[in-house]
């Protein structure tokens, strides 16, 4: 029983390599262990030893453990020892029916068992004396002693015709053995000398074992960076390498004999004809992207000679202001003046200049840039001369004065003979043109938005825009008949408003006694009043009105329609085509025309501009100028695009209005900065062709008052002759 | 999602493939920043400026082309090679391995720059055009200080000097020489190499200051191309003109420091002309230079023998050469090489000790003038009754030849700007010279002329008219000079700078009057514009047209473009601001004439 506790405790320390312990089991160690172990067992209950004989068979078999087969005898689980024993009985085992009877004693068994974790037996060897060669003992009567203190004696030694009397006699002789250690016979069951029987055969101690189970491999090989060995390191690598001996002798005796040379004269850098011939495609040698030469460093001008002439010196007044300068203004080079070359100095700076040089020429990104060398001049574009488009407004012929405040706006009568002038003192003004003589003033007592006389020659009437009201004002020019006209137009009944009683109307028509005119009274304050072709419509337009903003009244039967109900932002005016049944509304953004007929919306023009201030048509119907609060107006050809056919930027402050003449081709802006333009405008009929704009004159003469300059201008219907507006309350009258 | 999203997997476009900022180059190319730039400076790879700057503005781009350019470039390889053999050679040293250390440096790995030189510059014209910054370079590395333990190896400068040198005696030598301007910065040059006007700056010759305000490795990485550069240029041009290359120079004169005298003899006993020279040079000897030559004796005599056996062979293809050099004077010389040939021809120069030798020693046998200076090695003394000219820099000149006019420096170089023989009495010893003009500015274009160019244009109005008669006798001049005698020429130069003078007068006075009518007609004009002024009843017509030009300038600003328009107005301000620089310079000059005669 010396090997059982050094067995097991091997077992323990191998726990990985379990299976390697049990394949590397020589064959005779192995059947000395079972005899030993049997031996230890044989002495105690025939119970115990046989059960002890079914673990060391079965137990590596079922799962491969060989510490529980030779250590912890009782160990084995209830369910393991149950699925022995069904195997047991298959073999139809002797000791079956006691081990099953004795279930609950294994338990207990079990229990006690694994209470001494150890591998200390529980029967002790007779033997006390430890684990020391028994041959110290050869001479002495016992061989330790008991718990006792007394001896334990050595049997008697029987002589050997004893011992073979007693074989002789005892039939089961040939199965015992004599114990050295313990000094006593101990003899082997039949179960034991089968094992041994098996052993020394070489087969496995227990017939009921597979030496041949397939392979389970309990290590999990995924994900496992090395391989799992523990190969000693080859000895090849300890030992010097024979060919690399062969190398170092080899080039020992080269460098002996000289081949081998260490110190190699330096190469001086050589310099040959690098650009042979020139001519052989030289372009194929360049590859890469295309080079860009570094731009050369600028000439040394007259300034930088060691002896410039006196103009080039600057005075030190010039110097100091240098020092005012921004760093990066400040001239990088002050001329100096030397008598003679031989007094120049080192120049300080060339190293650092070189420098510098070098820095551009590999930190600066290049680029090809076009530099264009033309003359300023050319890039103006090529106008008709402005002779050839006279006649056009060029100089202030006359100047109407009498308004107290700023003359917001002006019209001018078809027959060309009376102007009306609207201003902000409240006053509404009838003018005749050739003499500038005052003919009327009416005080309406509002500010007057707008003004504007009827087309209609026959029907001097005028169409007055003041505070919430629209005055429908007779002038009373014209003959008798026509005044009576006139007067029968102007007179609306008062029962009028009263019948449509139920829901509050747009607009009511008020008779005014005053100054016997039609008052339209409106929600909202009125800012454009313009009247149709036919002189029997207009339009007023109110610009906070949201569905009602945009009317259109009929003088004849003092009626007002609102057909535009849904306008995308805020309307700023609204014009009549000047022969077709089309209307223009310009919000602050774009434009919109309508088709009156058709009742739907044909085109929007979209300006671009920041905020539409004033909006123009052509005589001909198909070109649109649109004035704008940024300075800018656009020209729109209607048949062209949607978009401006040009945008001309000439004014720096807000365009307050603009204007196209009736029959010549011209056009006017005027502005707050106190400035009108006359540009020609030529519209050809040739569709091909586009409009001819060319600016002509520059009118100037108004004065600005509280930021307002020229506010309103109109064209001469016959004459090319344009009336300004100002807010210093003058209107002027510009003539060819 | 974001503007410039990308998804996962699709590969950058425009812009963003084709540009790489330069942090990520450097780790591109796995090499440090230094490395890349002298990577960058040797190979010519420059940043370059994308349409759209994908990673920010104030970032450098490379082209992606540039940069794997760079990346298959042997070189990188090679400064990897370098960069570990420093590591082993400090390894080396720090465990105390003298031995193998030193080893180690003898070994060290070296490249050359040729293949990069060609694939720079495939042409030879593509390197002359690049050849300005080239040689500014190598003359400013020139003129630097050869101190052991300086930044810059001494080594360095004495290559540079002699390559600068080897350029001016190629320069001198084939008379292509165009302009010089004496500057506070230095002397630029001009010359016409094969159709490229190439011009550089020398430093004067004055020790310059290694200042700390520069990174040297930059400058000597340029200065390393450079060098290679030159060196190959001027082999080419040698070849060219067929004189061997590198030239092996007589040993004593490059001792005495006038190694371009030496080159220039070289070249042109290499091409086989002036041969009977040597005996003048090899007669002079000085106890000054004993010392310096007893070091070099050893070298010396080695050169020499060299430079013997040079001779010798160049002895057998001589009169080839000499064929060559003739049938190329003849033809292939346009009008402008054979006025800059001639400008100095009969005249001989002799340099005082104080004035800039080396410029005028190069400058004066480039416009064919013959020159010697004080000091040894000089082909004739002070003494030689044939000097013309002697250049002095000196408030007052002591002893005085006769027969020779004493100039200031500057002369040289103005008659070389204005291709004629200028007067002598303005720069004439003691006097202040007249205003230096630079030869490169137009002054046409400039819009301003300053008074001397102006007299300078009469001068060589004068000097066309008066040569043109002439040229029957100068032919028979330039035919048999050897027959002239010295005599001769003098009265001949004599006689021309008489009637030069004669000619110059006239002219003046004819300029005067011109002048004076002008200036009549111009006060008439004036004043009578003062006088209506004054009567102010025809002034409404007179402002109304001034007016209307205003308008129609800004009439017609209104129907252009807005891109026109403000290209227009930036020309109109780059106009009012030369117009200003000259109303500047116009009224300093009145002041200076008012102080001059208040």
């Amino acid at each position: 029983m010396i090997l059982k506790p050094r067995f097991s405790s091997y077992a323990l320390t191998r726990a990985p390599s379990r299976r390697e312990t049990c394949s590397g089991f020589t064959r005779t160690s192995m059947v000395a262990a079972a005899a030993t172990a049997a031996m230890g067992k044989s002495r105690r209950s025939s119970k115990k030893s046989d059960r002890l004989e079914q673990e060391i068979a079965e137990n590596p078999a079922a799962n491969g453990d060989v510490e529980e087969a030779s250590g912890r005898d009782e160990e084995s689980q209830p369910s393991d020892a149950a699925s022995l024993s069904e195997d047991e009985s298959s073999q139809g085992s002797p000791v079956d029916s006691e081990e099953e009877n004795g279930g609950v004693n294994g338990d207990e068994d079990h229990r006690s068992g694994e209470e001494s974790d150890s591998s200390e037996e529980e029967v002790p060897s007779r033997n006390t004396i430890g684990d020391v060669p028994l041959e110290w003992y050869k001479d002495e009567e016992h061989i330790g002693y008991d718990v006792a203190g007394k001896k334990i004696k050595k049997q008697a030694r029987k002589d050997r015709i004893e011992s073979f009397l007693a074989g002789v006699d005892d039939a089961k002789n040939w199965r015992k053995i004599y114990d050295e250690y313990n000094d006593e016979e101990v003899e082997l069951t039949k179960e034991e000398v089968k094992i041994i029987s098996r052993m020394l055969k070489g087969k496995t101690p227990h017939a009921g074992v597979d030496p041949y189970a397939p392979y389970v491999d309990w290590f999990v090989w995924d994900d496992k960076g090395h391989p799992l060995s523990n190969a000693p390191e080859p000895k090849r690598r300890f030992v010097p390498s024979k060919w690399e001996q062969k190398k170092v002798v080899q080039y020992v005796r080269a460098i002996r004999k000289g081949l081998i040379k260490f110190d190699k004269p330096k190469e001086e850098p050589r310099v040959y004809l690098l650009w042979g011939d020139d001519s052989s495609a030289a372009e194929n040698k360049r590859h890469g992207l295309s080079y860009i030469p570094a731009p050369k460093p600028k000439l040394a001008g007259h300034e930088e000679s060691y002896n410039p002439s006196v103009e080039y010196i600057p005075t030190q007044e010039e110097i100091n202001s240098y020092q005012l300068m921004y760093e990066e203004d400040r001239p990088k080079f002050i001329p100096r003046r030397f008598e003679s070359l031989r007094s120049v100095p080192a120049y300080e700076k060339a190293l650092k200049e070189n420098f510098d040089r070098c820095l551009d020429l590999y930190l600066c990104p290049r680029t090809r840039k076009k530099r264009i060398n033309i003359d300023p001049e050319s890039l103006k574009p090529k106008l008709p001369s402005r002779k050839d488009l006279r006649p056009y407004p060029r100089t202030c012929y006359l100047e109407y004065r009498g308004h107290t405040g700023p003359v917001k706006t002006i019209s001018i009568d078809i027959s060309g003979q009376w102007m009306a002038s609207g201003s902000s003192d409240g006053t509404v003004r009838v003018w005749e043109i050739e003499t500038s003589r005052c003919l009327r003033v009416w005080n309406v007592g509002e500010a007057i938005k707008h003004i504007s006389w009827n087309p209609l020659p026959e029907l001097p009437v005028l169409a007055i825009s003041a505070g919430h009201d629209v005055l429908i004002l007779d002038t009373g020019l014209g003959n008798a008949e026509e005044q009576a006209r006139i007067k029968e137009l102007l007179h609306v009944e008062e029962s009028k408003p009263e019948e449509d009683g139920g829901s509050t109307p747009v607009v009511s028509w008020v008779q005014d006694d005053k100054y016997d005119c039609i008052r339209l009274k409106h929600l909202k304050a009125v800012t454009t009043v313009e009247w149709h072709r036919k002189g029997d419509y207009f339009t007023t337009v109110v610009p906070s009105g949201d569905s009602r903003a945009i009317l259109i009244h009929q003088l004849s039967k003092k009626h007002t329609q609102n057909p535009f109900k849904k306008l995308h932002g805020l309307p700023v005016s609204a014009v009549f085509h000047p022969t077709r049944s089309i209307f223009f509304i310009s919000t602050k953004k774009n434009i919109r025309v309508y088709d009156l007929l058709k009742q739907k919306l044909v085109k929007k023009l979209e300006t671009g501009v920041r905020e539409i201030s004033s909006i123009a048509i052509h005589p001909g119907g198909d070109n649109v100028i649109v004035g704008s609060k940024d300075g800018k107006m656009c020209w729109f050809d209607m048949d062209l695009s949607s978009k401006s056919y040009k945008t001309l930027k000439a004014h720096p402050k807000d365009i307050t209005n603009v204007a196209f003449h009736r029959s010549y081709p011209l056009f006017a802006s005027c502005s707050d900065d106190c400035t009108a333009y006359v540009f020609h405008g030529m519209v050809y009929s040739d569709l091909n062709q586009n409009p001819l704009i060319v600016p002509l004159e520059i009118l100037r003469g108004h004065t600005s008052s509280d930021g307002r300059g020229v506010l309103d201008c109109k064209f001469h219907p016959r004459q090319p002759w344009l009336f300004t507006a100002g807010a210093d309350s003058i209107i002027k009258l510009y003539c060819h | 999602m974001p503007k410039h999203y990308r998804p996962p997997g699709k590969k950058k476009e425009g812009n963003a493939a084709k540009y790489i900022t330069r942090t990520k180059a450097v780790h591109y190319l796995q090499v440090s920043l230094s490395n890349f730039r002298k990577l960058c400076i040797l190979k010519g790879i420059f940043p370059r400026e994308p349409k759209k700057k994908v990673e920010g503005n104030h970032k450098t781009y490379y082209h992606m082309k540039d940069i794997l350019f760079l990346a298959h470039e042997p070189l990188l390889e090679k400064f990897r090679d370098i960069r570990a053999h420093k590591k082993k050679v400090k390894k080396a040293l720090a465990r105390k391995n003298r031995d193998l250390a030193d080893r180690l440096l003898n070994r060290e790995p070296t490249y050359k720059l040729d293949r990069l030189i060609l694939e720079r510059y495939p042409t030879f014209v593509d390197a002359l055009r690049d050849l300005d910054d080239c040689l500014t370079m190598v003359h400013l590395f020139a003129a630097l200080p050869a101190v052991e333990g300086e930044r810059i190896q001494v080594e360095r400068i004495h290559n540079c000097r002699r390559l600068s040198h080897e350029w001016q005696a190629y320069i001198s030598r084939t008379h292509s020489l165009r302009k010089t301007f004496i500057s506070v910065k230095g002397i630029y040059y001009q010359a016409e190499v094969e159709g490229q006007k190439i011009t550089w700056l020398t430093p004067h010759a004055l020790q310059q200051v290694l200042t700390d305000d520069v990174d040297f490795n930059v400058m000597l990485t340029f200065s390393e191309f450079y060098v290679a550069l030159l060196g190959f240029v001027n082999f080419k041009l040698y070849h060219s003109i067929n004189v061997k290359y590198p030239p092996i120079l007589d040993p004593r004169l490059e001792a005495l420091a006038a190694e371009l005298y030496a080159l220039c003899r070289y070249i042109s006993a290499g091409s086989g002309r002036l041969s009977g020279d040597p005996q003048a040079i090899t007669s002079v000897e000085d106890g000054q230079h004993e010392v310096e030559k007893t070091d070099t004796r050893t070298e010396e005599s080695e050169l020499r023998l060299a430079q013997l056996q040079h001779q010798l062979s160049a002895n057998e293809p001589g009169a080839l050469m000499h064929l060559m050099e003739n049938t190329d004077d003849m033809d292939d010389e346009d009008h402008e090489k054979k006025e800059c040939r001639n400008l100095f021809r009969n005249l001989k120069f002799f340099l005082s000790r104080e004035v800039p030798r080396e410029s005028l020693l190069f400058v004066i046998p480039a416009f064919g003038g013959v020159v010697s200076w004080d000091g040894n090695g000089s082909p004739f003394k002070e003494s030689a009754e044939d000097i013309t000219h002697q250049i002095v820099d000196r408030p007052t000149q002591g002893h005085v030849f006769l027969s020779r006019e004493y100039v200031q420096p500057q002369w040289v170089y103005d008659c070389i700007n204005a291709r004629i023989i200028l007067p002598t009495e303005k720069y004439l010893v003691g006097r202040v010279p007249p205003p230096h003009l630079s030869p490169f500015v137009d002054n046409e274009a400039e819009g301003y002329i300053p008074e001397y160019a102006e007299t300078i244009k009469r001068l060589q109005a004068a000097a066309k008219k008066q040569v043109l008669p002439m040229p029957g006798v100068e032919s028979q001049d330039l035919d048999d000079p050897q027959t002239l005698l010295v005599e001769g020429i003098i009265d001949r130069t004599e006689a021309n700078e008489a009637a030069e003078k004669k000619r110059k007068l006239t002219m003046l006075e004819k300029q005067y009057h011109d002048e004076l009518n002008m200036e009549l007609q111009g006060i008439t004009y004036s004043t009578s514009l003062s006088n209506k002024n004054l009567q102010s009843s025809a002034e409404n017509v007179k402002e109304d047209t001034v007016t209307t030009l205003e308008e129609s300038e800004d009439l017609s600003k209104v129907s252009m473009s807005r891109k026109k328009r403000k290209l227009y107005e930036a020309m109109k301000i780059g106009q009012e601001r030369k117009k200003e620089k000259i109303k500047l310079l116009k009224e300093r000059k009145k002041n200076a004439e008012a102080s001059k005669t208040g």
